[in-house]
């Protein structure tokens, strides 16, 4: 699999996604990795049926997506991977799925959460689950569309 | 760089734009130009007028007009009759908008006529039906 882009985005396939990065991406499909969205039929369902013209988009439970990640028949495939929250990207990195950076769209608020920009927010395990992506190198950026500029989270996360 | 002017009766062009920005960012070569009530064509001539000074419009002017026939596309008319790097499309929706929008940001100079052409197919492409009976089980899937 090449990951072409793996985001946060708790809207998962929402306007950005379908019109901005599907085209700047060229991706052939959309894997949205998350148990509970994976686990949620209507949801899934209808995640399936909002991907844009000629891209497949697919929803998979976090072991699942290891397991497609290794699979060769998708070898050579260009994939955009989906996330809600930094702690599913984690599972995919410690078993072994190569993702060198990560683009954050959006994480929204609700409570027991802090606002950091204007479209992120964190509680106490996103802010763990971030560092530990931060050690281990990989580039966290902060932007909605390609065309943005790109924050760097932790910088935004230092200085609160 | 061509310039996109959506023109509209009432302030949909406005609202439509701001909608636009919740997608892409804030656009700098957009401009919504309203017809009110009590406003004529010779009113909306002058905005157009005024929107075209404001913009890049070195490649050209994309007028994306509400209604075919109705005041805000026969002023755009008047213009483009007398400038053939000028066009116009109707039937304005978001999905054109946008597909214009990133068309002018990457601004492979493209003349008007082929991004007319884009314009229209996006808007058609933006129109999808949903309904339960449509869900089908997908035998590619992963």
């Amino acid at each position: 699999m090449k990951i072409v882009l793996a985001r946060i985005d708790d809207r998962l396939i929402h306007g950005q996604v379908a019109t901005v990065w599907s085209k700047a991406t060229n991706c052939q499909r959309i894997i949205v990795c998350d148990d509970d969205v994976a686990n949620d039929t209507i949801r899934a369902t209808l995640l399936k049926q909002v991907a844009p013209a000629g891209i497949k988009s697919h929803v998979v439970g976090l072991e699942k997506a290891v397991r497609v990640y290794n699979n060769p028949k998708y070898e050579n495939d260009r994939c955009l991977l989906l996330f809600t929250k930094p702690a599913s990207v984690l599972y995919l990195v410690e078993h072994g799925v190569d993702i060198k950076s990560v683009n954050i769209g959006g994480m929204s608020f609700h409570e027991g959460k802090r606002q950091i920009t204007s479209a992120v927010s964190v509680d106490d395990a996103d802010v763990e689950a971030f560092k530990k992506l931060n050690e281990k190198g990989i580039e966290l950026e902060i932007r909605k569309v390609d065309t943005d500029k790109k924050t760097n989270l932790m910088d935004v996360l230092n200085k609160q | 760089m061509f310039g996109i002017i959506v023109g509209t009766h009432g302030m949909f062009s406005e609202q439509l734009v701001k909608s636009l920005e919740m997608i892409l960012g804030e656009q700098k070569n957009v401009r919504a130009v309203t017809l009110v009530p009590g406003e004529g064509p010779d009113d909306v001539v002058k905005k157009y007028e005024q929107a075209i000074s404001e913009l890049d419009c070195e490649d050209g002017v994309l007028f994306l007009n509400d209604l075919f026939g109705g005041s805000p596309y026969n002023a755009a008319a008047r213009l483009v009759i007398n400038n053939e790097k000028y066009g116009i499309v109707t039937g304005v929706n978001l999905p054109m908008l946008i597909e214009m929008c990133s068309a002018q940001m990457v601004d492979d100079g493209s003349d008007i006529k082929a991004l007319m052409e884009k314009a229209v197919e996006a808007g058609k492409n933006g129109t999808q039906t949903f309904h339960a009976s449509q869900i089908e089980d997908d035998e590619d899937d992963l």
